[in-house]
């Protein structure tokens, strides 16, 4: 029943869409209560998601897709997880955000209202084409045609909370960008002046923080949960999220430019456009099942062949209007050596070369093999000496940037900055011929600590005003900046300085790592709900009495028959202690054990700015 | 000038979207690329083991035999993926000879490797500068080769060997 509530209102929805397209571009009806069949035709995709998730809640075995990848003996978060841990799903997911965005977007105020229709229609228009989508070739109503009383259950990979809230956060990401696309487009047909950059932006810095979360969700779970002690991979469903996210970066920097009143906005539209069509893309790679990778989804072409076919129209017609129309207003740029304008300028070139860097090694396999059929594989070694380098420029750029003049080349307290500069280069040289010195580890620790310093150095200068919410908008994207300073340091440390230890032991065994002593206490094995687990505990004793307990194992679920490996890790500030247990032989476990330092740094430096966005967003 | 820059985004969409359709028309299996090496003869190989460094294995050593060639690395994400699976091949088909080689990795890294995941290999060899990898034309990693009795090159598939690529391609071959 509530499979065919869930049909009939996804089709409902794209119609009211159709509909409303029709009326206006063939009918040119007048006093439709447009607004209201908008909100009627998200509410609608949104009941239809619903539909789908009360199915899987229930355990609605009639569903074919609940059959596919649920089971009844699930903790309740993982069967909602289950409605978009699956192809059909996770699309309508995709439209739900999507309708969920023109919801909210046919609420805002201080605009014109036929731009905010064109808007709208446009976001009409993406979903009707996915909704085309949806129904046609990746339905999840459809019913089951024999009676079964249970499910195929869900990849035990994906049964974490991390993941279960990964996908609606990147998602949300993902699609936001649809926003910002239509009002680009929007505002060029409408041949609006600049009205319409400001609300571009809002929805922008909305989009960019929703990734940036989504992202690390992702990273963080393969992290804790794929038990390989990384957390990047350079994994091609990995490269498409993060092509649209340094492409909307550079979005989110050159649309503050109309602030200086120099914007370039035929690159802003050109970004906009550039970062949906890549979501769409990611959409594509992913879901078509084109690439190998950890996220091995299932293919099948004819899925392939249409969201490629949506990619094409979406940036083809996004392109085209930006071929053919010309914005209105156009403001002159005043690039000196080194004033703010010109830094962003850099910035966004940067930035855009790093994404075409990213793009190239993640198609090229797909490019070589039509060419000449022959495979290649492009990995980690390609983006780290490529993407790298390109950036460091760019993050020396953006410790400075933000104090820089819009209107001179003059910099307040230079020599201050010049003198910090120094000082740090030399303290941090020293410092690391303390430990092993390494020039990336040195790079990356002196670059991130002094974005981190001179962003500091900027907030205690520039701004004498009262502590209220405005204080915190100005120093801003300092705080911004800080959050990618502490980042870097994060990043280069868990790279360059990690180290790995190696154990055969017994139960009750006693080890020490540097100084902290540990204990094999036991092997305990348990029944829960959906799986069967297996954990070593190993007990630390931190000093003054304080004893932590860590679990690391394995867990065995019977239903799909597959194990999956459960780190276990003790956070400590400064540094992770990351435990995997391996197998075991002639009565010994195999422990392995990575020391990671400064990870926390990592997820420390996102959450600032994540952080940093929510506040940007506040901020007219 | 100015129009050919603003062209260019639909150009590079048009080539993209032209190489992407070409590839699923050819209904291509991403796991699966055509090998020039196919039903010739095994290249000449020389290895050393990786566990020990004076024990070596060459291809006179191990003919007459069927044998899978496994190449994989610890920094490969999907040769984990397919690991367990190659437990299952030796537990079924104990007299195949499954034969790995350590492809462009630091020794210690493919040792911790095979001691976290287990080893399910008849041999280790060496090839840290890549060179065997070479002879055998291999692409990207996980590669695996299966050749039988006579040294031909019966089977070879690029990416992790699935459970479906076991049943359907390699077990009617052993």
């Amino acid at each position: 029943m509530s499979s065919l509530i869930g049909f009939l209102s996804l089709v409902f929805a794209i119609g009211i869409n159709f509909y409303l397209l029709i009326s206006k571009y063939i009918f040119k009806f007048k006093n439709l209560p447009f607004y209201l069949f908008i909100r009627l035709s998200s509410l609608l995709t949104l009941l239809s998601f619903f539909a789908l998730m009360y199915a899987y809640i229930v355990s609605d075995f009639s569903n074919y897709n609940v059959f596919q990848n649920s089971h009844s003996n699930k903790p309740l978060i993982y069967k909602i997880a289950g409605t978009w841990g699956n192809h059909e799903g996770s699309m309508l997911l995709w439209m739900t955000v999507l309708s969920i965005y023109s919801f909210f977007f046919s609420f805002t105020k201080n605009i014109e209202d036929s731009f905010k229709r064109s808007t709208l229609l446009i976001q009409a228009f993406i979903h009707i084409m996915f909704g085309l989508f949806v129904v046609l070739t990746s339905n999840p109503f459809l019913v089951n045609s024999i009676f079964v009383e249970e499910g195929l259950g869900l990849n035990p990979i994906l049964q974490d909370p991390g993941l279960a809230v990964h996908p609606p956060i990147l998602y949300a990401g993902y699609v936001g960008y649809s926003i910002v696309f239509s009002i680009s487009i929007a505002g060029l047909f409408q041949n609006r002046d600049d009205e319409w950059l400001h609300v571009a932006k809002k929805w922008s810095l909305i989009s960019w923080t929703f990734l940036t979360g989504g992202i690390a969700l992702g990273s963080y779970w393969a992290y804790y949960e794929l038990g390989w002690g990384g957390w990047w991979f350079w994994d091609p469903v990995e490269n498409v999220s993060l092509m649209p996210w340094i492409a909307g970066l550079a979005l989110v920097h050159s649309l503050m430019m109309i602030r200086g009143e120099q914007a370039l906005i035929r690159w802003i539209v050109f970004l906009s456009i550039l970062c949906f069509s890549l979501s769409v893309f990611g959409t594509f790679l992913v879901r078509s099942g084109i690439l190998t990778s950890v996220h091995s989804f299932a293919a099948d072409s004819s899925r392939g062949i249409f969201i490629l076919l949506i990619f094409f129209i979406i940036t083809g017609f996004g392109f085209l209007v930006f071929l053919l129309k010309e914005p209105k207003k156009s403001y002159s740029l005043k690039l000196l050596l080194i004033n703010k304008a010109s830094a962003l300028v850099i910035n966004n070139i940067l930035m855009v070369i790093a994404t075409l860097t990213i793009l190239l090694g993640t198609i090229y396999p797909i490019i070589i093999e039509v060419l000449n059929n022959k495979r290649i594989s492009v990995g980690g070694p390609y983006f780290n000496s490529t993407v790298i380098p390109i950036m460091i420029p760019g993050f020396l750029l953006m410790s400075v940037a933000p104090i820089l003049s819009w209107q001179t080349n003059k910099i307040k307290n230079s020599k201050l900055y010049v003198l910090a500069f120094i000082f740090l280069s030399v303290a941090v040289l020293i410092q690391s011929f303390y430990l092993t010195f390494n020039t990336w580890g040195f790079i990356g620790i002196l670059i991130g600590s002094w974005i981190i310093l001179a962003s500091i150095i900027a907030i205690f200068f520039s701004y004498k005003t009262k502590l209220n919410i405005k204080f915190f908008q100005i120093i801003n994207p300092h705080v911004a900046h800080i959050g990618v300073g502490i980042a870097i340091i994060g990043i280069t440390c868990s790279s360059v300085l990690k180290s790995e230890f190696e154990f055969n032991l017994n139960e009750g065994d006693k080890f020490e790592i540097y100084d902290t002593k540990i204990l094999f206490k036991k092997i305990e094995t348990k029944n829960e709900i959906n799986f069967q687990s297996l954990r070593a505990k190993f007990l630390f004793d931190l000093g003054n009495k304080e004893i932590k307990e860590i679990q690391a194992g394995k867990n065995y679920y019977p239903v799909s028959k597959m194990i999956t490996s459960e780190a276990g890790i003790l956070h400590q500030w400064y540094r992770d202690i990351y435990f995997i247990l391996g197998d075991q032989k002639n009565d010994q476990w195999f422990v392995k054990v990575l020391i990671n330092p400064f990870v926390s740094f990592i997820w420390l430096g996102v959450l600032i700015m994540i952080y940093s966005g929510l506040i940007a967003v506040t901020r007219r | 000038m100015k129009k050919i820059i603003i062209l260019t985004p639909l150009i590079i969409l048009f080539i993209i979207s032209a190489f992407l359709i070409i590839y699923l028309l050819s209904d291509k299996n991403p796991n699966q690329p055509p090998s020039a090496l196919l039903n010739k003869d095994v290249p000449n190989f020389e290895s050393k083991s990786l566990y020990d460094e004076n024990k070596i294995i060459k291809i006179e050593n191990i003919k007459n035999k069927k044998i899978l060639i496994n190449f994989f690395a610890s920094w490969c994400a999907p040769c984990k993926i397919e690991h367990p699976l190659l437990f299952e091949i030796k537990e079924r088909y104990p007299d195949l000879y499954i034969l790995g080689f350590n492809h462009k990795d630091k020794a210690s890294d493919g040792i911790n490797y095979l001691k976290k995941d287990g080893d399910p290999y008849n041999f280790v060899g060496v090839d840290s500068d890549g060179l065997i990898a070479l002879e055998f034309g291999v692409f990207g990693l996980p590669e695996t080769f299966l050749i039988n009795e006579n040294g031909k090159i019966i089977y070879k598939i690029l990416g992790p060997i699935t459970k479906d690529i076991l049943k359907n391609e390699i077990e009617p071959l052993l």
